[in-house]
Formats: C-alpha cells, structure tokens, sequence
C-alpha cells in the first residue's frame, strides 16, 4: 500500500499523468491494431502456403493411380515417395509396417494424431516444429474407387512435408513493421502528451504566477483570458477576485489617507491660534510671579499646557509629513561624535551622561534628524530609566551605530514590542506625561528615513545586561537621497 | 485514488501485453486440421481381403479385375501368396470351401453364398473375408452394389445375409 501511495505521488504530477495517459492509449491501440492484423495476415499467408501445398499434392497423387498390386513392393513405395518429392518438400509414404521417405532429412516426422486422421480417411495437415524450424504435414490415403463409386481403404498413405521458413520469413517481416510502428505511436503519443501538457500547463502556470504576485501585494494583476474552457473560466474569476480586492483595499487606502490628511489638515489649522496663545503665555509666565495664589498657578498652568499642546501639533505635523511621504533628508558629512556633544551641550546634559564617542567618525546623513532621535533617547532615558545613561558611539564602513542606555528596571517584555507604537504609554496608571508620546515613533521613523540600497537605518529597543534599557541606533554610512521613499 | 486507477490502468495494460505475447509471434505448431475425404483413384486387379493384425486388409492381385465372385472367392480360399504372406496376411478360411456358388439372394435383397464346407467351423473373421471379397467382386462386375448384404449357405445350415464391414 505503501509503495502504491509512493507510486502514485511520483505520478500524481499533470505532466507525468497525461504522458502515461497518452502513452497508455496510443500503445493499447497500436496493440490493439497492430496485432490484430498481424494475426490475420498471418492466418492469411499461412492458409494460402497450406492451401497451395495441400492442392499441390492432391495434383500430383491422380498420377500415381491406377494401383495395380497390393501389398506394394518396397521398392513401389521407394519409387512412389521420389515421384512425390521435389525441391519444396519430401514425401514419405506408409503402408503399414513399410515405409519409404523422399529425404533423409528426418527419421520420422510424422505425428501419431495425423496418422489417425489420415487412417480415418480425410486429408488432413499440421504444422509441427523440427529442429527448430516450423513444418508442415500435410497427408491422405490413397482409396480405391469401387465401380460404383464408393472408395476402399487401400492401406497406403502418402505424406507431404513442407518447409514454412519461407512463410516464416514473412511473418517476421510483419511483426518487426507492427513493432516499429507501435514504437512510432509511442513516440507520437509521447510528443503529443508533452505538447496537451503543455498546453494544459501554460494556464495553470500563469494562474499560479498570478496568485503569488497577487499574494505578494500587486493588486493589479490581471489574467489574459484565452478560450472558453473550464480554464478560462478559472482566469475570469480570478480577475473579478482581484478587481474586487483592489477595489477594496484602494476604499481602505483612501479611507485611511482621508484620515490622516484630517489630522494634517487639523494640526495646520492648530498652528496659528497656537501661536497667538504662546505669545499671550510668554507674558502670563512674567506676569505670574506678581499674581497672587490660585491665579498665578493658573497663569504657570496655562502656560506649560500650551507648551505642551505646541508640541503635540508639531509632533503630529512631522508624523503626518512621514505618512504622506512628504518627509525630505537635508543630508550633508556629519562629524556624527560632534553632532551627539552638540545635541547633549544644547539640552544641558553634557554633565549629566557617560558618553563614548570616538572622534573622526564621518557620516552622511541628516544632522536635524540624528539631533531629534539621539535628544529623544537620551530624554526618554532620564524621564523613565535611572542614571547614569550613557551614550556610546561605534562604526564600521557601512553603519554607523550610536547606543543609549540607563540603569533603570529595564524594558517589560510586553512593552519591548510596542515601544514605537504611537501614543503607547508605558506606565497606563500616568495617562498624563511630559511627553507628547510621538517622540519614539518619530525617532523610529526619522531612523528608517535614512537608507542606502538594501541598507535601511533601524532603532530597536531591547534590554542590557546589567539591566536597564538599550536603544540602538544603526544608520548606513552613506546614506543617499531617496526622495522620502518609505 | 489516483493511485488505485493508476493500477488498474497498469493491470489491464499488462494483460493485454500478456495476450499478445500468448498470441505468440511466427508460425506456432497447430493441431491436425482435416480437410476432404481422402484422395481416391481407379486399381487394377482383383481385390480380396485378407487378415493382417485381426483386422481385414485390401489386397489387389494384378490380373483381369472382372473376375466373377465365385471365381474371386475360388482365389480367397486358395490362401495368400508369398509376397502377401512376407507382409503377415493370412487367410482365416479353411481348406474345402470350393466349389462355391454365388447366386442372388431368394428375396432379391442381395447374394447368397453357398459352400461346400459347414457354415458353423467358420471364423468371424473368415465370415467378413468372405461378405467383403463377394461384394467387392459382384460390385466389381456390375453385379450388386458394393454393400449388398451377403448371406452364407453351408452343408450345416446358413448364416443371416450381412454387409461388408471393411471400410
């Protein structure tokens, strides 16, 4: 059962099966046909060669009539048997315990059942095998006519024996022309199963190619329709499936720009009254020391609120600039150890963070962006980890790789995996933080901004050793301008 | 599935591969095939049967075939010659027979027969050389057909006319 299953798996392949399908038919009718008019002109050349050496014999026999003596003479029979053997065969001739035979070639060739026929007073013949070669016997009594006509036995039998290698020869000719025609429609079956599988194939083939691209996300591919057949019918659904399928990622894709374009649209408008309202708070905040009590709090309040709220929008301008694709690199050659002391001096925390930041370390790459990311970092670190956080700096030919870490409790696993997620808190206990909580899918983004070829800047977020939380910056070297392409 | 057709379709495909080569190629031996009755020509002589292994054998004696029965019967009874002796013919008729007559039958049906000897001392066989050697000879002349019933009339008594059982 085992081998049977191994068996049909190696013949379950459409190619495999149409070609033993072919092959199968065309061979069983070659076989069919071929055979069967070998048989009958086989049974044709051997009846007429019969046919002709039996009339040829009973040609011959008038000849040696009338009988004049019985029992014969061995001599008669001698004499009898040469008359009736010429260069097709030999003739032996029998009267009862007597015998003559035409040639010496066998010693007794005839066979006990036509014996008896002949006996019993028929002619009568069969082919017989001698030393290998085949032979036919073909023999008859000689009867007496009585006056009024009914024969009487005589006794004596003449017997012809004939070559059929002749016959033989003609026989093999046919078989070898039924075989190489059956191996012809073989090979025309083979070719014709190969050119049907083909023809089968090539749809399927294509049905395949189409579903993988449109696995792969191509949502425009299209099936060319050949035909009318059950393929063709496959190739028609296929395409509704697909057109359908575009259509309706192309709703959710428009849905979702709409979306995002509202949250553009919103921010934008937000900037100006925004602006008026940090103007009006940069003199609340002076005034506010002169205020007295709850109205000065408030007055600190309003301010620090509309901080925040300033950079929410900018923070959710510079996302929307990475949805729509409209996020530029200003690249330029970075000395990147100095632009990290630059962006750590600027917030005032040079003192405050172990850096390792080897000189010479040349990048090109956007120094706004690598300001954002890395003051991002080192912000999250102070606000959420535990100091000392340290900023370290290393680089190979094709990346660039900064590392922050603190030594604070570190990462939850939970939290690892939607670090970057935006508006993801951390602690859900403080719905309220300091920042916006744009800041880390911004870095992420701004990292994944910077690509060369193949080679496409990351942050990823993970765990030290010792504890405390790791963010890895890696960048490419050289990074080239593709034009926001995400 | 596929498999099991794929089987089957093997399994037929095989027997028909089998009953070609059971069909067999060449000229295959056959067994006796008859035709017509035998061939069958004129003799010259005079016919008698005589007995060869217990069985009734034809002998032709070259000379004037219109010889009458009882002239044939007269021959019988002399024996058989030494030519047909060396081939192990006997005769199983004895001595004493002659003279014989032929005559048609009282009834006409067919040939009566008579010898000179008892009817009763005669062999079953010596009665069949007898019935065959009259009817060949009477045929022979014109006589009676060559399956006329033969009765034998002897000094004892007759036996009941029968046909030649020779064939």
């Amino acid at each position: 059962m085992t081998t049977w299953r191994g068996l049909a798996a190696q013949v379950s392949g459409l190619r495999v099966r149409l070609l033993l399908a072919f092959a199968l038919l065309g061979v069983t009718t070659t076989a069919v046909v071929a055979s069967g008019s070998y048989v009958q002109a086989r049974t044709v050349i051997l009846q007429q060669a019969q046919d002709a050496a039996v009339s040829s014999l009973t040609g011959q026999l008038p000849k040696v009539y009338p009988i004049a003596q019985l029992p014969p003479t061995q001599d008669d029979l001698d004499l009898l048997a040469q008359r009736l053997s010429d260069r097709e065969g030999f003739a032996v001739v029998v009267y009862r315990d007597m015998r003559a035979q035409g040639s010496s070639e066998f010693a007794n060739p005839l066979t006990s059942e036509l014996r008896q026929a002949v006996r019993d007073g028929r002619i009568a013949w069969q082919r017989v095998t001698l030393d290998g070669q085949p032979w036919l016997l073909i023999g008859t009594q000689l009867t007496l006519d009585r006056s009024d006509g009914t024969p009487r036995a005589s006794g004596l039998e003449v017997y012809s024996v004939r070559n059929l290698v002749a016959e033989q020869q003609s026989i093999d000719r046919l078989a070898t022309r039924a075989w190489l025609t059956g191996g012809l429609s073989l090979v025309l079956a083979v070719v014709l199963a190969l050119l049907s599988a083909r023809g089968v194939l090539r749809p399927v083939r294509d049905l395949g190619r189409a579903a993988r691209r449109l696995g792969e996300g191509d949502l425009t591919t299209r099936l060319t329709v050949r035909g009318v057949d059950e393929l063709a019918d496959v190739a028609r659904t296929f395409n509704d499936t697909a057109s359908t399928l575009e259509r309706q990622v192309g709703e959710l894709r428009r849905m979702e720009s709409d979306a995002r374009r509202f949250v553009a649209d919103v921010s934008h408008e937000l900037r100006t009254p925004l602006a008026a309202m940090t103007a009006v708070t940069d003199v609340l905040d002076e005034e506010a020391d002169h205020l007295p009590g709850d109205a000065g709090r408030a007055a600190r309040l309003v301010s620090q609120e509309t901080q925040n709220l300033t950079q929410l929008v900018n923070d959710l301008i510079e996302v929307s600039r990475f949805d729509s694709g409209t996020a530029r690199l200003a690249l330029d050659d970075v000395d990147v150890a100095a632009a990290v002391t630059a962006t750590l001096r600027i917030r005032g925390w040079l003192d405050r963070v172990r850096t390792d930041l080897p000189p010479g370390v040349v990048a090109r790459l956007d120094p706004r962006r690598l300001d954002v990311i890395v003051a991002n970092l080192v912000g999250n670190a102070f606000r959420h980890g535990a100091g000392p956080v340290s900023v370290r700096l290393s680089a190979d030919p094709d990346w660039v790789t900064i590392e922050v870490a603190d030594q604070g409790p570190g990462l939850d696993p939970e939290v690892l995996s939607h670090v970057f997620d935006r508006f993801y808190k951390a602690d859900t206990a403080r719905t309220r933080s300091e920042g916006s909580g744009l800041g880390l899918a911004i870095s992420w983004e701004n990292a994944r901004l910077h690509r060369h070829g193949e080679r496409r800047g990351a942050l990823v977020a993970g765990n030290g050793v010792d504890g405390g939380a790791v963010f890895t910056l890696r960048l490419p070297r050289d990074t080239t301008d593709t034009a926001g392409a995400r | 599935m596929t498999g099991r057709r794929t089987a089957r379709a093997l399994l037929v495909g095989v027997l028909l591969l089998g009953t070609l080569l059971a069909t067999g190629c060449g000229v295959r031996p056959s067994a006796v095939i008859t035709g017509r009755s035998a061939v069958s020509g004129p003799s010259q002589g005079v016919g008698l049967y005589l007995i060869g292994q217990g069985e009734l054998v034809l002998v032709l004696r070259p000379m004037a075939p219109d010889l009458s029965p009882a002239t044939a019967l007269a021959l019988l009874a002399a024996g058989p010659q030494d030519n047909e002796r060396a081939q192990g013919l006997t005769s199983e008729l004895p001595s004493g027979l002659d003279p014989v007559t032929v005559t048609p039958a009282a009834d006409q049906s067919g040939l009566s027969v008579r010898i000179s000897g008892p009817v009763r001392g005669l062999s079953a066989n010596a009665t069949d050389q007898i019935i065959c050697t009259v009817a060949d000879a009477a045929a022979q002349v014109g006589l009676a057909a060559s399956v006329v019933p033969v009765g034998i009339v002897g000094s004892d008594g007759a036996q009941p006319a029968r046909r030649c059982a020779a064939r």
